[in-house]
């Protein structure tokens, strides 16, 4: 068959189609099919199952929040995943207890995934409470006031307007909160 | 079967002349042009890992809103502009006819300069889908499918009027781009803003688009350039028609299904890593099929690099892509991944993709092709030397830098007792070698781009005398 896609034009797109869309349909549509957890929001009650929680919805304000976080491209150096990987679960944990490895059911809410691709900065998976928004309207107005070494580009924009920093701190507190993983919950607000 | 693997190299038949190249010559100059306009905004961003503070309180010149603007600007206002310009260029002439029609050909040129003005605005403005690859806003993603189809339309009309009935490589791999460009892009800018697509199946969708905007955008039309320019510039039949079907089809067939393989460890379905883990290493048979016969072809003839400047850019790219094509699959492995993921390495590893492999092969065919088109010879063979000599320090300079950072930095964050800022400040060193390979990279595209618009520029002048040194091609 493969030869005649050699002189026949109408052939070689029926073959260079049909195998492309073979393996184009089984890894985009049928996945989440299969995976329910692609879809359904997290809940759990049930501790002996891991942590308990469940995912929420954001509010408008949290959403205003992420809209800017896109905007701004953060994505770019921060990840959004505790990977199976035990040192990225030590890295996001608090106070010595390690974070719990980022599931897709912690996501759904999701309007424009953040997972990332490069780590320039740190992950943000888990970085929900870890911060007060005095610490964060600080940060972004000089990353280096607080992080000497860092490379984070200042945000003074963001700093100087009262409603974004609100925003974009509201979305961050999310970040991570799904799962209750934190021993007393005690979270910043 | 009757094979004719001496299609590319055989003489042009007689009337050459026919063709008129106005879109060839619209799409490579303005391709040129972005290179070197996108070349200051990598340049910009590469100083910012450096200096940190450097143009940084200003919203529109910040990291977050310049890099997509870097990526989309190499990828769709050079690269693919460039791959295009060829294509207009090659399909004719491996047909045997005219363009199907020149004024949608200079149509699709206007509209595709719409797009990257509009796309440099709206990316610095902060106006994007925040979606890697796929950053642009949808209105312009919108005119970049309307460009696509009224490229495919005349090209794939040109093929249907062709006076050869079989057709070569070159003319399948092109084919390919315009068929899987159209289904991958669609799935990339707007499947995944579909209701109900969130999270990990939107993360999916997107990664389906961006590995298939490497493996079946610019791996399909990178390599029918070198098909048809390997044997072109160095007057030397293809070695294998039926290894390039091996490859062309294995092509088809395995790249689609790896894209999960960019979330190894992540949160996305551990039998989706697997499958994306098995077929990433079939991808080995594509890439070795074509990379030996490329390198099976130039048999006896490697003394042609000496002056050849097409060559040498074109041989350079194919060891770039045989070594950018192994690291991908060593990559998805869950043992490698598990350091190289998210470091420094995997940009050293998509530079020399982009860069050093099909940025190679695209600048290999302009060099080849506009001389020839404003029937006048290059108007310095000395400058194209410097710029090749230039692109190659420079990059590998970039390539390797990274990849020893990178590799160094996923081993210190495997270490948690190693604090984050830590592996931050201990990477400022690679940023500074980075930061000075990206100016030997940007003044080879500033001789590049004089070089080729020069010889654009002084192709009147020269048109009468040189007409004899083009004779033969």
């Amino acid at each position: 068959m493969l030869q005649k896609t050699d002189s026949n034009a109408t052939w070689f797109v029926v073959a260079a189609l049909g195998l492309f869309f073979i393996g184009g349909l089984l890894t985009t549509v049928a996945p989440p099919l299969l995976d329910k957890s692609w879809n359904k929001p997290f809940e759990n009650t049930d501790p002996a199952k891991g942590p308990t929680g469940k995912l929420v919805g954001y509010t408008d304000q949290e959403m205003r929040g992420y809209r800017i976080y896109v905007r701004e491209g953060c994505k770019y150096c921060h990840t959004q995943q505790v990977r199976t990987l035990q040192a990225d679960t030590i890295r996001s944990g608090w106070k010595g207890v390690p974070a719990p490895v980022s599931t897709p059911d912690e996501f759904v809410n999701d309007y424009r995934q953040t997972f990332g691709t490069k780590r320039t900065g740190p992950d943000l998976a888990r970085v929900g409470g870890k911060y007060n928004k005095q610490w964060h309207a600080a940060h972004f107005r000089n990353p280096r006031d607080l992080v000497p070494g860092s490379i984070m580009p200042p945000f003074p924009w963001i700093a100087d307007n009262p409603q974004e920093l609100d925003d974009l701190v509201a979305y961050l507190q999310t970040r991570g909160r799904a799962k209750d993983w934190r021993p007393d919950n005690d979270y910043e607000k | 079967m009757a094979v004719q693997p001496t299609i590319a190299s055989a003489p042009v038949v007689a009337g050459q002349d026919f063709h008129q190249d106005t879109t060839v010559k619209m799409f490579l100059l303005g391709a040129v042009g972005y290179f070197a306009i996108v070349g200051i905004i990598a340049l910009i961003i590469a100083a910012k890992f450096v200096w940190p503070g450097f143009l940084g309180t200003i919203s529109y010149f910040t990291y977050g809103r310049m890099r997509p603007l870097h990526v989309n600007g190499m990828l769709f206002g050079w690269l693919l502009a460039a791959d295009m310009g060829l294509a207009y260029y090659i399909v004719p002439r491996l047909c045997g006819v005219k363009l199907w029609s020149e004024k949608l050909g200079v149509a699709t040129s206007i509209l595709w300069n719409i797009i990257i003005v509009s796309a440099i605005f709206s990316l610095l403005g902060g106006y994007q889908k925040g979606l890697e690859y796929a950053d642009l806003p949808t209105p312009v993603a919108i005119l970049v499918v309307i460009a696509w189809v009224m490229f495919g339309v005349n090209i794939f009309a040109t093929i249907a009027t062709r006076k050869y009935q079989q057709m070569y490589v070159s003319t399948w791999y092109l084919m390919g781009t315009i068929l899987w460009t159209a289904f991958v892009y669609l799935t990339g800018n707007f499947a995944t803003l579909l209701p109900g697509v969130t999270g990990v199946n939107q993360a999916n969708l997107t990664w389906m688009y961006t590995h298939n905007a490497v493996g079946l955008i610019f791996t399909p039309a990178g390599l029918a350039v070198s098909y048809y320019f390997i044997p072109r510039a160095s007057n030397t039949p293809l070695f294998s028609h039926k290894l390039s079907m091996i490859g062309f089809w294995s092509l088809a067939f395995v790249y689609v299904w790896t894209g999960a393989h960019h979330m190894i460890h992540g949160p996305i379905s551990q039998w989706l890593q697997t499958i994306s883990i098995v077929f990433s290493v079939m991808l080995l048979i594509p890439v070795w099929a074509v990379v030996y016969n490329f390198i099976a072809t130039l048999k006896g003839q490697w003394h042609q690099l000496s002056d050849n400047i097409s060559l040498k850019f074109l041989m350079s790219g194919t060891v770039f892509y045989l070594l950018t094509c192994f690291q991908g699959p060593m990559h998805s492995l869950r043992s490698v991944s598990a350091i190289v993921s998210k470091t420094d390495w995997i940009p050293g590893h998509a530079h020399m993709a982009v860069l050093g492999t099909f940025s190679f092969m695209a600048m290999a065919g302009v060099y080849y092709v506009v001389p020839r088109i404003f029937k006048t010879t290059l108007h310095s063979e000395a400058l194209a030397n410097w710029s090749f000599w230039l692109f190659l320090i420079g990059g590998l300079g970039m390539f390797t830098s990274l990849w020893l950072g990178g590799f160094w930095q996923g081993w210190q964050w495997n270490n948690p007792a190693i604090p984050f800022i830590d592996t931050v400040v201990a990477l400022k060193a690679v940023w500074m070698v980075r930061f000075l390979s990206g100016i030997i990279i940007f003044s080879g595209i500033v001789l590049f781009m004089f070089n080729i618009l020069s010889t654009a520029i002084g192709a009147g002048q020269r048109q009468t005398i040189a007409q004899p040194a083009t004779a033969k091609a």
